[in-house]
């Protein structure tokens, strides 16, 4: 893999092919969520705006500002590398990571607030939806920590280099991925 | 051949192909039931048929499977089977124990058969597919553990090749979730919802990583494409396989009496079911593209790539026609079920065993790596016959199904089931004429193994 | 092609998304068996619908029949049976006097032999099938 010259290789997209193939996968079945959750939301208005005043709009917009911020660091943590600082690079994985466990405890307790009300995935349709949709992207959130705390220890072991960052970028691609979902379901379920 | 316990696999594929020989007979009895509903009655009622049809099926696939681990494990592992005294004794008890199974069921009314096994003790049988008795269902996982220790074996002392990993991965998974055919509760949505535990998780699940690295084996065999590259793309297709197949489950689970949740996920999911066997069709055409050799065994190419098309076609074009559960929900459990499963099989299961067959048995009848042309003729022409007739029957059960759904589910006057019944019984015929035109497809396959053995293999053009 | 697609990746991404996957499949199937109760009308799961599904399963029905759609596609869905047939003697009186030779050139359903307690038993369990929410499936009574 290693080249041998010390600029970057600027290679579009970033990262691994194979992690295309499953970000776009990823993407494919959040798309089909969100579209079904469209179209049945056209069919059932006036219960999804009745239910969507149920929901925590300002934890939401909390979340929404951890996993901006989350996404930020990452993209600082590849620039960092690419100047060959990698110890700056492990520090804002780390900032990454810490804005992105504000996420998880923010969300788990949205969804402790549901459990005590008995709302299950069978009370209604929007909470069908409400809790399918944000509890299958939480999980995604969790398997992005998992990715993140991988790189971290990566870059703290000095894996990823200014000509060797497939690794690096293919994992940063996948958390702005999770990113990017988040920032579709918040206005879609919480606001609209 | 490189390594003389290879040798093994042979009696397992001949088991395959006979077994193979008698599920299609049966499959044709059932056809002409269909049509002429009193044919064989009562010596053969048509439960008995479909049982025997369907079980045969699984058996065969499995001895397939199991020759083709023989045959492929060692060579890939580099290393001698572990224990190939083993694996001929589990030949002989699986056979039997397949045979003693099809010969009750045809001997004797299933409820003797259920009471002389002691099905009372741990109840199990009476299941779609799953009718076995439980007695015979204990020595399946005997027959399984034994041949996973001995194909584990093999790999843990060789050569860790990702083709031989993912097919171990789906073998272990095959053997486990077989154990959820021992779960039966008496609460009838339970016991659906786990059988499908089996079921689903072994054809749209494991039994797709088998196909996928048996594909893989056959074409790094034929093509002299690089490993690593046929690897990496084994792992992407099983990995998109699994992600879209797992959730995919849920396509069952609309309307047993589960929770309604299961339509949205259900739905999503297997529509994406497709992908994973799109891009093997992609895949196996592209290896062969960029194949660095030609390969005198021209039957075991056109196998590989006629499986990725069936498959694909059968399982994912046919699949995705009626997953989308506001379509199911006028299509579950009609005709349109019986085309889809047809073709699947034959498409995903049945040509990838023959396939490896095709390229396996030349060397196992000790040619160097091919038949001679005489023979290989003779066996594209029964590839043509099967798949091509196999299409047919797919397309008359489509639009028996289609007409089946309209007149029973959907018109302003629904009409009985039997009522309904006569009125496609046209579709039935043809059918039943596809699946004769199969019947001689597969006596010509047969044959194709005694054409030409004493003729030259076939060459390369120079 | 500048672009990176290495084996390790690959294997990372069958890994991991399997095990993700998996899990969320348990985690889903966990909600299921959870919130069944709702919906599988255990409340009726007698004694006597347990012995029908022994009955139904020794005899192998599902080799010709549905039910709730799954089974064999050459005689009638069963699901729904017990509201078709409008009660349990006429289900009884049905497979009881099946001709043990068949019909000359129809399907019939083979003579089972089953006792009094047997017949009961899986009409009993007939009925309990028709009363389990499933959805609303079938889209009407023909199944």
């Amino acid at each position: 893999m290693k080249m041998n010259k010390l600029t970057k290789v600027i290679k579009y997209p970033p990262g691994d092919l194979a992690i295309w193939i499953f970000i776009m996968a990823e993407l494919l079945v959040f798309g089909l969520f969100f579209a079904t959750y469209a179209v049945t939301r056209i069919d059932n208005i006036e219960l999804f705006e009745q239910y969507q005043q149920t929901l925590d709009t300002t934890a939401a917009l909390w979340n929404t500002l951890a996993l901006i911020s989350s996404s930020y660091f990452v993209i600082r943590s590849v620039l960092a590398v690419n100047a060959n600082q990698q110890p700056q690079a492990y520090r804002f994985m780390l900032l990454a990571m810490l804005a992105g466990l504000v996420f998880v405890v923010i969300k788990t307790n949205e969804f402790a607030v549901h459990m005590d009300h008995g709302i299950t995935l069978s009370t209604n349709t929007f909470y069908m939806f409400y809790l399918s949709l944000a509890f299958f992207h939480y999980l995604h959130v969790i398997l992005g920590m998992i990715v993140l705390l991988v790189l971290a220890r990566n870059l703290k072991r000095g894996q990823y280099t200014v000509t060797d960052s497939s690794g690096l970028e293919s994992g940063a691609s996948y958390w702005h991925m999770v990113d990017l979902v988040w920032l579709i379901l918040f206005p879609l379920v919480y606001v609209m | 051949m490189k390594y003389t316990s290879q040798m093994v696999a042979k009696p397992y594929f001949i088991a395959a192909i006979g077994l193979f020989v008698a599920q299609i007979l049966f499959g044709v009895i059932m056809g002409m039931q269909y049509v002429v509903g009193d044919f064989l009655f009562p010596e053969i009622p048509f439960n008995v048929a479909r049982m025997v049809h369907t079980n045969l099926l699984i058996v065969w696939l499995l001895f397939g499977f199991m020759g083709a681990a023989y045959y492929m494990v060692p060579d890939e592992a580099e290393a001698e089977l572990h224990s190939p005294l083993l694996a001929k004794v589990m030949f002989w008890i699986f056979l039997a124990a397949g045979a003693v199974t099809i010969l009750g069921y045809l001997l004797v009314p299933y409820a003797t058969l259920a009471e002389i096994t002691m099905n009372d003790l741990l109840p199990t049988m009476g299941r779609e597919f799953l009718e076995q008795p439980t007695i015979i269902k204990i020595g399946i996982v005997v027959v399984a553990l034994a041949f996973l220790y001995n194909i584990g074996m093999t790999i843990l002392k060789g050569r860790k090749t990702v083709i031989n990993l993912v097919l171990l991965i789906g073998l272990v998974g095959l053997a486990v979730f077989f154990l959820f055919a021992f779960y039966n509760p008496d609460n009838i949505v339970l016991d659906k919802m786990f059988w499908w535990f089996v079921v689903h998780l072994w054809v749209e699940g494991v039994w797709e990583l088998i196909l996928g690295s048996l594909l893989a084996y056959v074409l790094i065999k034929t093509t002299g494409v690089d490993r690593e590259v046929i690897e990496k793309w084994l792992y992407v297709i099983i990995a998109m396989a699994l992600i879209t197949g797992l959730i995919g489950t849920g396509h069952h689970f609309f309307w047993i009496g589960t929770p309604g949740y299961w339509q949205w996920w259900g739905s999503i999911f297997s529509a994406m079911e497709p992908i994973p066997f799109f891009m093997m069709t992609i895949f196996a055409f592209n290896m062969v593209n960029k194949r660095r050799r030609q390969h005198p065994n021209k039957a075991a190419v056109l196998w590989a790539l006629g499986c990725s098309v069936m498959a694909f076609l059968g399982a994912g074009v046919w699949g995705f026609l009626h997953t989308l559960s506001f379509v199911n929900y006028y299509t579950h459990g009609s005709q349109i079920t019986a085309a889809h499963g047809h073709m699947a099989f034959y498409g995903a299961y049945v040509m990838i065993v023959l396939a490896i067959i095709s390229y396996a048995m030349p060397m196992l009848n000790g040619r160097k790596v091919a038949n001679s042309m005489s023979s290989q003729v003779v066996e594209m022409w029964s590839f043509w016959l099967m798949t091509i007739s196999m299409v047919f029957i797919t397309l008359f059960l489509t639009a028996a199904g289609i007409v089946q759904v309209y007149l029973q589910r959907m018109s302003d006057d629904p009409l009985p089931f039997m009522v309904v019944q006569d009125k496609i019984e046209m579709f039935y015929w043809m059918r039943e004429g596809a699946g004769l035109v199969f019947l001689i497809g597969l006596i010509l396959y047969v044959i194709s193994f005694f054409v030409g053995r004493d003729q030259p293999e076939a060459q390369l053009p120079k | 092609m500048s672009q990176a697609f290495t084996k390790s990746m690959a294997r990372n991404i069958f890994y991991g998304g399997s095990m993700f996957f998996f899990l969320l499949l348990l985690v889903l199937t966990f909600d299921t068996v959870k919130s069944l109760p709702q919906t599988d009308n255990r409340e009726n799961l007698t004694a006597q619908v347990a012995k029908g599904k022994h009955v139904w399963e020794n005899n192998n029905c599902i080799g010709c029949h549905t039910l709730m759609g799954e089974g064999a596609y050459f005689a009638p869905e069963l699901g729904n049976a017990y509201k078709r047939m409008g009660s349990k003697e006429a289900i009884i009186a049905f497979i009881k006097f099946r001709p043990k030779n068949g019909i000359p050139g129809r399907r019939s359903m083979p003579q089972f032999n089953l006792t009094d307690d047997e017949l009961d038993a899986v009409a009993e369990f007939l009925k309990y099938v028709s009363e389990i929410n499933n959805q609303n499936w079938p889209p009407n009574i023909q199944g």
